[in-house]
């Protein structure tokens, strides 16, 4: 899941002291699993801005809504109409709902909420933990189920550097050494030899650095489409 | 010959090399870069120039390597992964190259956090690169170089003939990972290694048994890292936290011993210490030496590139041949 | 009357009250006839929301004050706490919020509009006749209530001696039932002042609820003649004070509560030798075991397994009561089938001897009319409608039902209301009429039950027994307010717990997470099993998506009521304004300095961050959350998510540059006596006043 975590409210403040009307929106999915953007969440910013605003005198109407998800329009477009009654919509969705929600509000401005930080897991209550760098080319299956791109500081593709110290990572004892954790998962495959091969460079168009990336599933699409025309060829004989 | 440097001659004749190391300023002044060249001129057979390391901001590996190389200094150009992306890397080389240069070390490099350990402010908030990691970078090199072709693909009209370097810490964790480690950089064109900083000898032997069964010392010119020790502190330390470093408690008492023997004075302890510093160094290098499959030494005095002269001759080093 | 006097009655909701229809009932609230929100009022009694109390009770049951002296209380037999240790005292506590309800409850009373121009007659001011004509009233019918004796409350004023039910409280209930604009006819008894067919004329329906008013007799030898009385006319003489006399001696015959009443009350007669005679063993005697207890507490003898044979006089004074030993009572079918050993008989000795086997109704007044009586001498109904065989006469209570509880006639009342209400709008009755069986939640798991801690039920004290077997006088004493908010506190809440809203949840797993007794179950959503959950309220704040909710007490609840609470805050004012929201189960709702505004929670593992949050936003200079000490808190687990939850509210307001310690958690133990919490609230409060006033811009 998207994983991301609050904005201190000062920053929050700077964003939003200028607005008469301040929707703080919830996305009840990944980022209120990791306790940053559930409508929970929502709420308590939405608390603290009138609390700043009180302390800064400001007349403010600030609210909260909570909806499923952000990165879906079925799941906000119920509520659009309540949502552009706002002169703000403080998302604490992760940028994907930002972003989205930001292209159909008309005029009104979409803010973050949060900052979203990564896709990861649940490793104990309370702790979310990177896991995938989204690279769009995965080759784990090379590294024993552990992701080089993701859990090594320096990408590295062929084996640890010379930083690895007691089987942490030199930027940070709290850090695995992610080529440690491949040698040791590895060797308990027995699949250790898989490593001697060199990994040539790799082919980061699949990336972020191959630009913004889109899928589109044509077997889909193409049924959705048909659908849609369709109902619109039965509206029009109605 | 692959790249005709002083360093690949030497190792070719059959004689122990000797590289040290020249750590470019935090200044846009090359005097500095001129008196350190001059200080290891002649004491070396090539000097490494280092690439940021620490991740701090200092000349440019190639551009100090230029400044050496005028002052008749055979440098080792650095290059790290960490700053550049793989167009960068391999225009750099083009122009290292077309200056002159013929030895390249490649490296992960410290990551940005590291910052001097914290000593210096650094850059912990800047973008790392990481486009390709040191074995793809060396096999770059060699394919530049051997192949006349970018890593694209694309045709290089004047290839860059580099003797191509690579880094190794044989002691690190995943400890029985790095054999493995260094075969890979080897199989991807790595002529010469460097190690990390060495003073657990018989670690060295040990590991050195395994890489002549894996028949690399054959395929490779392997160098044995000397850092000079300055003091008992830097050595405590080095045991302590660096990876891949351990130190013999034996070495450390002994710095400690010189240290005590300047009672409270300061100034007395630091020359003593760096007295028995010198004499632990000699001792290293031919430790090393000795060591079958080992081709030469790597000492770096780091931030005192002064002692190297005296290191290398009561090393019994001096001169160096002339290949 | 004027207008403005008159209502229309709005029957009173509970908070969460439709979500638990929708749910399963928590079991003293399925045991309960007229399923009386058990849950919910203990519950407000807990928050010190006596009057609220007192509206969920009454809101099914007109004469709670009556239940709450004499009831049998179903709810307390069923109480999931009986696996722990000790049931809930619920009747008692019932009587504690009725009678802090006094005040409010004779200032409400009203007149209520006769919207619907219609007219009920009700035979009989019995529990369901009362309750029948209260329902009526409020849905705008008129009724008028015709009583044979010259009270109301049927067998309540006439025949519970008034040791049991002090006749004040009757008159309480009847007030509430009358006062809402109900004609009452008493002396009027059917068939002698009027026949049933010129009242089922007269109204648009009639319901006959004459309960059960005359005693059954034995066939014995020797029972005719004097000294030989029957239970109904001597309570009657007891209830309305007339002394029968009964010489030195009294025996009973019949193990039943009736029977007890009738013993009970000959020793408060001044008969000091009371003896009673059944055919059953101790384990078999029908009466309640209480009453049994009480009965020998007061020296009353119990002759158990005798069955009477004849009655032995002396120059035609009974001198006793011949009796046969009992071998069984029930047959293999568990059916009354007794046997005798008809060789082993004896005399027990007895001046007087009261007959209290049982009741009937007196149906002569059916004669001629079109209900029609079955060939056992019993109305003949129908129990889906409530309806007799005439059309617009309905029947309800003992009368039909047979004999039974003052709630159960109360509950049949109830129906029979609504059915006669249905009947008149000209709809369907047949299927409309609430279900008497309800689904309820489980017995508690064993792995649950080892969580619970114990503690043990709130004595309820009665007078000595040779102290109150000397006058009429009521003889149980109601809880102090600190007695009845500790016993409020033992209720686990079964039904008032977490229930999730499936549309919210993203099953996360934080409930399950967090909760101490494995309620949550998570699969595609959330499901919390009630026969788990303990109603902390921890889950709740602790969910990311506001997906849970508290069926009573919601944490939204505390939320929306806070800026109410703490009142406009005087920007001139000397002292700290302190939100303080107190655990009701052990920091008492009573006695905080002024500046204090206490909102009462059900437990401090209810408290969410927001309503921290809010307490600051509504003004408070500083907020206490006053939780029992951990070696009272009847829950586990809670104190660290608490904690947890302050330190967050704590870094909060410390992005706002408020002091993280004008939030506070306070605790104390209550074994000292008195309020330890009030001096704890006022030292806070200096705490809050040396860090300064908040003001605002």
């Amino acid at each position: 899941m998207i994983v991301g975590s609050q904005k201190p409210i000062e920053e929050i403040w700077n964003m939003v002291k200028d607005f008469k009307k301040v929707l703080v929106f919830g996305c009840n999915t990944c980022v209120a699993i990791c306790h940053a953007g559930g409508e929970k969440e929502a709420e308590t910013i939405a608390a603290l801005i009138r609390m700043k605003a009180s302390q800064e005198g400001k007349q403010m109407t600030v609210n909260h809504l909570g909806v499923m998800r952000h990165c879906e329009p079925e799941y906000f477009e119920p509520v659009i109409d309540e949502v552009k009654k706002y002169d703000l919509v403080l998302s604490t969705a992760c940028g994907v709902g930002v972003n989205f929600l930001s292209d159909r509000t008309g005029t009104v401005p979409v803010y973050p909420g949060i900052n979203t930080s990564f896709y990861g897991a649940v490793e104990a209550p309370g702790v979310f933990k990177e896991l995938c760098a989204g690279c769009g080319d995965c080759i784990v299956h090379m590294t024993g189920g552990i992701c080089p791109v993701a859990r090594c500081a320096k990408t590295l593709m062929n084996g640890p550097c010379g930083g690895t110290n007691k089987g942490k990572c030199e930027i940070s004892k709290d850090v695995d050494c992610a080529w440690y954790l491949i040698v040791e998962r590895m060797t308990k495959l027995g699949t250790l030899d898989k490593l001697s091969a060199i990994i040539p460079p790799r082919n980061w168009s699949t990336a972020r650095d191959g630009g913004p990336r889109r899928i589109s599933m044509e077997h889909i699409r193409e049924f959705e489409e048909k659908e849609a025309a369709k109902t619109e060829t039965a509206g029009g004989k109605r | 010959m692959k790249s005709g440097s002083t360093l690949e001659k030497v190792l070719a004749s059959g004689n122990p090399a000797v590289t040290a190391e020249l750590g470019p300023p935090m200044s846009a002044d090359p005097h500095e870069v001129v008196k350190k060249a001059q200080q290891l001129k002649g004491f070396c057979d090539a000097a490494n120039i280092t690439d940021c390391q620490t991740a701090v901001v200092r000349i440019s590996s190639i551009a100090a390597a230029a400044i050496a190389f005028q002052q008749g200094l055979e440098p080792v150009m650095q290059m790290t992964c960490r700053d550049r992306n793989r167009i960068a890397m391999q225009a750099d080389l083009l122009g290292a190259a077309a200056l002159g240069l013929k030895n390249c070390l490649c490296l992960a490099g410290d990551h940005q956090k590291f910052s001097a350990a914290g000593r210096l402010k650094g850059h912990p908030g800047a973008k790392n690169v990481y486009d390709v990691d040191t074995c793809q970078l060396v096999g770059i090199l060699k394919k530049m170089r051997d192949e006349s072709k970018q890593d694209g693909g694309d045709p290089i009209e004047v290839a860059p003939k580099f003797f191509i370097g690579a880094s190794w810490t044989p002691m690190a964790d995943p400890i029985d990972f790095r054999p493995i480690n260094l075969m890979k950089k080897v199989n991807a064109g790595a002529d010469f290694i460097q190690t990390q900083g060495i003073y657990d000898m018989e670690g060295l032997r040990a590991h050195m048994a395994k890489i002549r069964n894996m028949g690399l010392h054959e395929k490779t010119a392997i160098l044995a890292g000397i850092i000079v020790p300055k003091s008992a502190m830097m050595l405590k330390y080095m045991d302590s936290s660096v990876a891949g470093v351990s130190v013999p408690k034996a070495l450390i008492d002994r710095m400690n011993k010189a240290k005590e023997a300047a009672g409270d004075d300061k100034k007395k302890a630091k020359e003593l210490q760096e007295q028995e510093g010198i004499k632990i160094t000699i001792e290293l290098i031919h430790q090393a030496l000795e060591t079958p499959g080992v081709k030469g030494v790597h000492i770096q005095a780091i931030e005192w590139e002064s002692a190297i002269e005296g290191i290398v001759k009561a090393a019994g080093l001096y001169p160096r041949p002339q290949v | 009357m004027a207008p403005e006097d008159t209502c229309t009655a709005e029957p009173y909701r509970a908070y969460g009250a439709e979500l638990k229809e929708t749910r399963p009932y928590s079991p003293c609230r399925a045991a309960c006839p007229a399923h009386t929100d058990v849950e919910a009022y203990v519950g407000l009694i807990a928050q010190g929301k006596y009057t609220e109390a007192f509206e969920v009770i009454t809101s099914v049951n007109p004469i709670a004050s009556v239940c709450s002296m004499i009831c049998h209380h179903p709810c307390e037999q069923s109480c999931r706490r009986c696996g722990v240790d000790e049931p809930l005292a619920v009747r008692h506590l019932k009587r504690f919020a009725i009678e802090k309800s006094k005040d409010y409850r004779r200032a409400k009373r009203k007149l209520v509009k006769k919207t619907k121009g219609k007219s009920v007659g009700i035979i009989g001011s019995g529990p369901s006749g009362l309750t029948a004509a209260r329902d009526l009233a409020d849905l705008g019918y008129s009724v008028t209530l015709y009583e044979k004796h010259p009270v109301l409350g049927g067998m309540l004023a006439a025949a519970i001696p008034p040791y049991r039910l002090p006749r004040e409280v009757l008159k309480e209930d009847i007030d509430d039932v009358i006062s809402k604009g109900v004609e009452v006819k008493t002396n009027f008894e059917i068939g002698r002042d009027a026949k049933l067919d010129d009242l089922a004329k007269k109204h648009d329906a009639v319901l006959v609820a004459i309960g059960l008013s005359q005693s059954r007799s034995l066939n014995i030898p020797g029972v005719d003649g004097p000294g030989v009385l029957l239970a109904i006319p001597y309570l009657e003489d007891v209830a309305f004070g007339r002394k029968p006399d009964l010489g030195k001696s009294v025996l009973v015959i019949g193990g039943g509560n009736v029977a007890m009443d009738v013993a009970r009350s000959a020793r408060r007669l001044g008969v000091e030798k009371v003896e009673m005679v059944c055919l059953e063993n101790e384990q078999e005697i029908p009466a309640w075991k209480w009453e049994v207890d009480e009965a020998v507490e007061e020296a009353i003898k119990i002759n158990y397994r005798w069955g009477p044979k004849a009655v032995v006089r002396e120059n035609g004074k009974v001198v006793g009561l011949e009796v046969t030993k009992v071998l069984s009572v029930f047959d293999a079918n568990k059916r009354f089938a007794p046997t005798f050993d008809t060789n082993t008989t004896t005399v027990l000795k007895a001046e007087t001897i009261i007959i209290t086997i049982g009741q009937m109704s007196n149906l002569a007044f059916l004669k001629d009319s079109p209900v029609k009586v079955d060939e056992r001498g019993r109305v003949e109904w129908n129990p889906a409608t409530q309806m007799s065989s005439a059309k617009n006469v309905f029947v309800a209570g003992e009368v039909v039902t047979g004999p039974g509880s003052a709630i159960a006639a109360v509950a049949n009342g109830r129906r029979a209301a609504l059915a006669m209400h249905l009947y008149i709008q000209g709809e369907t009755i047949e299927g409309r009429l609430p279900a008497q069986e309800k689904e309820k939640i489980a017995q508690m798991p064993s792995e649950v039950v080892e969580k619970i801690s114990k503690q043990p039920r709130m004595k309820i004290k009665h007078l000595a027994p040779e102290v109150r077997v000397k006058t009429m006088d009521h003889f149980e004493m109601g809880y102090s307010e600190a007695e009845a908010l500790e016993e409020a506190g033992r209720c686990r809440g079964c039904g008032g717990g977490a229930v999730v809203d499936q549309k919210k949840c993203m099953a996360c797993l934080t409930c399950m997470r967090v909760c101490p007794y494995g309620a949550p179950v998570v699969t595609s959503v959330s499901e919390i099993r009630p026969e788990y959950c303990q109603a902390c309220g921890l889950c709740a704040p602790e969910c990311p998506a506001q997906a849970i909710s508290m069926v009573s007490y919601d944490v939204r609840e505390i939320r929306n009521t806070l800026p109410t609470i703490i009142g406009k805050v005087d920007a001139d004012r000397q002292e700290p304004v302190i939100a303080a929201l107190m655990c009701t189960h052990h920091a008492k709702v009573i006695g905080v300095p002024n500046n204090v505004k206490a909102i009462p929670v059900h437990c401090t593992s209810r408290i969410d961050i927001l309503d921290m949050l809010k307490a600051f936003e509504s003004g408070a200079d500083g907020v206490a959350i006053i939780r029992c000490g951990s070696g009272t808190c009847k829950y586990r687990d809670i104190e660290p998510r608490v904690n947890a939850r302050v330190k967050r509210v704590q870094d909060l307001l410390g992005m706002l540059k408020i002091e993280s310690n004008r939030l506070e958690i306070l605790s104390a133990t209550s074994d000292n006596g008195g309020n330890p919490y009030s001096a704890i609230c006022a030292d806070f409060s200096e705490r809050v006043k040396k860090l300064g006033l908040r003001a605002r811009k």
